[in-house]
């Protein structure tokens, strides 16, 4: 059975393609701008069908040698391997648009580099190395190499770090009052508003108090430990991959308070999201969250929780149901 | 360009400037048809901003949204050609570079400020393209990654321009349902 919503937006669709072909041509002009005006103002489903089509279409441009190259892979191969385990982490289908920029690591011996990430934006840095950072959204470092140490120093926000293995040169990473240290590995640090987590997939992560007071840990595969800002350690067992998962665009929850999960998908989407109703704050959260748009994410949170999403002036304001 | 009043007094009693304003998203929209980015649209609303600063403001235009889309379709005709030439010194610079490196593949390392797309989402846009019904499909590619103009993959293909539209008109509304949610 379909609406009538959808029958209007299947036909809003259909047109937005028909409108993004036509203007390709060769010939195109005035006349065509004239329809395309009078089309774009005709039903507002048509301009977001066109904005949505539009995206995918850039998508198509920014990656045309990437997708030409994974055409012709999967040409010879035709199941892509790493379906296994997207499949393992939650088997949803993803659709994470993040674009993310990768920068040539260009670092000499002694230079620092700094690195900013804003909402929405995520970076990946090549260390001269071989090294490489995922920074996530709205996160602040600074990398700087000497011949003895490479270090990195996170002001705010939260990194993937894929260390290359080098021994005569340690792998430091200051955040939260806290030093971690590596040989060669691959962990996730988050450091935000004076609280900080670090979760290990591969190798030993060696975390020390610095100018904070605390244990020193020494973390293995699978381990997470947390730092309350007030300074209570926690260690527990975890799935990396879920610490991992912003890289791909999905969040991962266990019994985290709604309010968390806001805070965390106002960092991944310019268009905020407030929660009108103090008591909603509280409420625990637990599954994957796929980052494509924040009000698709509101609508499938809406299908779980007692919460309604209404439009606001600054994004979304989430409501009791 | 000389103006005898600021240009702040003439823009509020320009109609085209007027036209302008009010029609200035409809007009990114329209660009953004042929531009890589979104920000690449936003740059030719400005230069076309620019264009019309320096038109004489006393000529009457009957119709300011007629000549603004004219003036658009211009743009992108001109970009579209800076943007072929652009290319094609890119993939000489980039055949130069894997010269002087003895064979070595350079081609990882995109400039700093080339976008691009993360391995997941790469592999997800192929998966979709190669779900593309056969002739709908070879379009797509043809016209979208290798870059062809309607008349080239036309001609390519052996089909009309009109045939090759309506296959970039499908493929685009299959792949936009496949890829949003």
């Amino acid at each position: 059975m379909t609406s009538i919503a959808e029958q209007q937006e299947d036909r809003a669709v259909t047109e937005a393609g028909a409108w993004l072909a036509r203007l390709q041509r060769d010939d195109v002009g005035e006349d065509d701008g004239l329809a395309f005006e009078a089309w774009l103002a005709a039903a507002p489903a048509n301009r977001s069908a066109y904005v949505q089509s539009l995206g995918v279409w850039h998508e198509y441009a920014a990656g045309a040698e990437e997708v030409t190259a994974e055409l012709a892979r999967q040409a010879d191969r035709p199941r892509p391997l790493s379906r296994r385990w997207v499949t393992g982490i939650g088997g949803l289908a993803i659709a994470a648009g993040l674009a993310i920029a990768i920068l040539p690591g260009v670092l000499s011996q002694t230079a620092s580099q700094s690195f900013v990430t804003g909402k929405g934006q995520h970076q990946r840095v090549r260390l001269e190395d071989g090294s490489v950072i995922d920074l996530n959204a709205e996160t602040r470092l600074k990398v700087s190499f000497v011949r003895s140490e490479r270090k990195v120093v996170m002001a705010e926000g939260e990194a993937i770090f894929d260390v290359a293995p080098d021994k005569a040169r340690p792998f430091t990473v200051a955040a939260a009052g806290r030093t971690v240290r590596v040989v060669g590995t691959q962990f996730d640090v988050r450091s935000r508003q004076g609280e900080l987590t670090v979760t290990v997939a591969r190798g030993k992560v060696e975390v020390r108090p610095g100018v904070a007071t605390g244990h020193d840990y020494l973390l293995t595969p699978g381990q997470r430990l947390a730092v309350g800002a007030t300074g209570v350690e926690d260690l527990r067992v975890v799935d990396p991959q879920e610490a991992f998962g912003w890289r791909i665009g999905r969040l991962v929850y266990r019994n985290q308070a709604l309010s968390v999960v806001v805070a965390d998908l106002n960092r991944q989407f310019v268009e905020q999201t407030e929660i009108g109703d103090p008591e909603l704050g509280a409420i625990p959260i637990t599954g994957v969250i796929v980052l494509d748009d924040p009000r698709a994410v509101m609508a499938r949170l809406s299908l779980m929780l007692p919460i309604r999403s209404v439009p606001s002036d600054r994004g979304l304001l989430l409501l009791k149901k | 360009m000389a103006s005898s009043e600021p240009s702040g007094r003439r823009g509020e009693d320009s109609p085209l400037l007027r036209a302008f304003l009010e029609k200035r998203e409809n007009l990114l929209l329209f660009l953004a048809a042929r531009t890589r980015s979104m920000a690449a649209a936003e740059d030719l609303v400005q230069d076309l901003y620019l264009k019309l600063a320096t038109l004489d403001a006393g000529a009457e235009v009957r119709s300011p949204t007629a000549l603004l889309y004219r003036m658009a379709s211009n743009l992108l005709i001109d970009q579209v050609r800076s943007e072929q030439r652009g290319s094609r010194r890119n993939a000489q610079w980039r055949l130069d570079t894997r010269a002087i490196l003895g064979g070595e593949d350079v081609h990882e390392e995109p400039a700093a400020d080339e976008q691009i797309l993360a391995r997941e989402r790469v592999r997800l846009l192929a998966e979709a393209t190669q779900a593309l019904p056969p002739q709908m499909g070879r379009a797509f590619r043809l016209h979208k990654l290798e870059g062809l103009s309607q008349a080239q993959t036309a001609e390519a293909m052996g089909i009309s321009r009109k045939m090759v539209e309506a296959h970039i008109a499908a493929a685009i509304k299959q792949l936009a349902q496949r890829l949003r949610s």
